[in-house]
């Protein structure tokens, strides 16, 4: 079956135009026409247009005319329309907006006046979720210390399965990326080291780094974006389904059914996870170290003795316990967060992760300097 | 006109497996007509409407739109029929990142080669066609439940579908919203010539909109009985079929 296209044909009657579509005036045609061949002069008074040969048409028929009647309006010429048959009157009836009611979110004022605005409703927002989080925050902090006199208000059952998830599960992906960190460090710092002939110190530069800072940071940032985004998207996938309300509603309380076990969880596996790629870590730069330098393993591990204090090991572990306190809450803050459905659920999840890398960062600087003013 | 039969669906079996959902199931549907297909929980409506648009291939038989056969067309042949339908889904399926217009305009930009102008004028007029001007600019969370159906319905009639497809489309809302979406449904249709196949549960809409109803149940994997509402309302030699249009709980 052949299909029919659209052809406007234009009839010049002194000052008027008859104006003759035939054929299928439909969607699928539309790329058929072209108002701006319409011959159109100054002396143009009126457009008839003549609908008797239009042999099929949509909706497109009606944008169509609205067109054509708008293009008359603006340059004041006289419109008229014709040949339009029962049944095409009926569909215009039908579908043809009748007046043109003003959008209700329409934006009013000058620009001025709405940059303005724009900037206060920002900065509204970002005090609102500022208050949010605080009073977020107090109320973690309240039901994490009433954990102390009453351990069983939190739901324990949860617990292991999201220690499972948060620390074993994370561990081969930590593992490997701290083992690589160790491997790098040692071969950049074996590089600096061997001009100077200090190659013994490569275990103090990989034992002091990695137990520090590049564990522990590098282990919080993986688990924020592993757990911190999970989090985020399972908590605020309930709320778009309303089992956090359905859970509310069965006198639930959902700081202690969803958001404690998790930074539990959280809190007290990221030591663990800490300490292992701490020995991973450190055995990269030994890696680095006996392949590139004049170091033995024995020497190597000497060295690490005596350099490393218990200060260095702890400092990392405190941090790493903040880290995970920091990820879990956040994470769970911004999946408590989500409104509206699956696009909320997406922006939060991402949110979560971006402000749990920032506060990560932020907190560790904090924490060097309060150690070395503590002198750990 | 009586025999213009727009679908036509021809010995369909489905089977899951093990598991067979519908057997030898046939019927047709004529051009212009609201056909309302029902049944109780479980018994194959939602998998029937699978096969009917085209998202799932029967196990056997065939479905014919307009004489051409979904079932066995090739990838492009199936998506230029798939082009005749529009699907109002049972939990809408809006785009939330999107606003009202921004969707009833994503339906057009993928088929069409609209201008801006006219592609906006186009949305007006659906939007129009459903009582939501207004609201061209709104996001789905910042509407209703039954604005929210009334936006996915114009975005089903985006393109001018020659069948428009319901699944549940009263299911979440109240009785005064629904009987609205039934008016807008019976308008439509009787203002556009669509044919409309509607699943639904609502007793009350069946009897209002419905030219013609099929119903199906677990027991047979198909249809028990075909025809006009009133008939199957007073169908007392069917005792499923009476039961289930009177809402009287069955037996044990």
């Amino acid at each position: 079956m052949s299909k029919k296209i659209v052809q406007i044909d234009y009839v010049n009657e002194g000052d008027s135009i008859a104006m003759k579509p035939s054929g299928e005036l439909v969607m699928t045609n539309a790329d058929n026409y072209d108002l701006k061949q319409m011959p159109i002069t100054k002396d143009t008074k009126s457009i008839t247009l003549d609908m008797e040969n239009v042999e099929r048409y949509d909706t497109f028929m009606l944008a169509f005319i609205y067109r054509v009647e708008t293009m008359c309006k603006e340059k004041e010429i006289k419109f008229e329309m014709i040949g339009v048959n029962t049944d095409m009157q009926s569909y215009l009836d039908l579908l043809m907006p009748k007046d043109e009611a003003e959008p209700e979110k329409e934006e009013k004022g000058s620009k001025f006046v709405l940059k303005v605005e724009n900037l206060g409703n920002k900065i509204k927002t970002n005090l609102t979720d500022i208050h949010g989080f605080v009073e977020y925050f107090g109320i973690l902090t309240t039901k994490m210390l009433k954990l102390f006199v009453k351990p069983l208000s939190m739901r324990w059952e949860d617990f292991p399965s999201q220690m499972f998830r948060s620390g074993v599960m994370a561990l081969p992906i930590t593992i490997l990326i701290v083992f690589l960190i160790g491997l790098i460090t040692g071969y950049q710092g074996a590089t600096q080291l061997k001009r100077f002939g200090a190659d013994m110190f490569i275990a103090d530069l990989i034992g002091i780094s990695i137990t520090r800072e590049l564990s522990p940071l590098m282990v919080a940032i993986l688990v924020a974006g592993r757990s911190g985004s999970a989090f985020a998207a399972e908590i605020g996938s309930m709320k778009v389904t309303d089992e956090i309300n359905a859970m509310t509603s069965m006198g639930y309380d959902k700081y202690e059914f969803l958001v404690l076990p998790r930074v539990l969880a959280v809190v007290l596996s990221m030591p663990f996870i800490v300490m292992i790629c701490n020995v991973v870590g450190l055995f990269g730069g030994l890696i680095a170290a006996i392949s590139t330098l004049d170091v033995t393993v024995i020497s190597y591990i000497n060295r690490l003795e005596m350099s490393l204090t218990y200060g260095d090991i702890a400092s990392g572990l405190i941090k790493s316990l903040f880290f995970g306190f920091v990820i879990a809450a956040i994470g769970c803050y911004k999946g408590l967060k989500v409104e509206g459905g699956a696009d909320s659920v997406g922006r939060m999840t991402t949110s979560s992760v971006v402000a749990s890398v920032f506060m990560i960062i932020l907190s560790d600087a904090i924490f060097t300097f309060i150690f070395q003013a503590i002198g750990i | 006109m009586e025999d213009d039969f727009i679908i036509e669906a021809q010995n369909i079996t489905v089977r899951y497996g093990e598991l067979t959902v519908l057997e030898d199931v046939n019927f047709k549907i004529r051009r212009g007509e609201i056909f309302v297909i029902v049944g109780g929980s479980g018994c194959g409506k939602s998998t029937l409407l699978r096969q009917l648009i085209g998202l799932e291939v029967p196990t056997e038989g065939q479905i014919l739109i307009e004489g051409e056969n979904l079932s066995e067309a090739s990838q492009d042949d199936s998506s230029s029929i798939m082009k005749k339908f529009g699907i109002l889904f049972q939990s809408n399926g809006l785009f939330a990142s999107m606003t009202i217009g921004e969707n009833v305009k994503l339906a057009l930009d993928s088929n069409t080669s609209l201008d801006e102008e006219t592609a906006d004028r186009i949305i007006d007029i659906k939007l129009n066609s459903v009582g939501l001007i207004n609201y061209k600019n709104f996001y789905p969370s910042e509407i209703s439940g039954g604005m929210q159906k009334r936006a996915a319905l114009a975005r089903a009639m985006a393109l001018d579908p020659d069948i428009l497809f319901f699944d549940e489309p009263s299911s979440g809302l109240d009785p005064l919203t629904a009987s609205a979406l039934d008016k807008l449904i019976i308008e439509l249709n009787a203002g556009l010539n669509t044919t409309m196949v509607i699943i639904t549960h609502d007793l009350a809409s069946i009897l209002t909109i419905s030219h013609r109803v099929l119903m199906l149940d677990k027991s047979v994997k198909g249809v028990i009985t075909e025809g006009k509402p009133e008939e199957l309302l007073n169908m007392k030699e069917n005792e499923l079929v009476y039961n289930f249009f009177n809402r009287i709980p069955m037996e044990g």
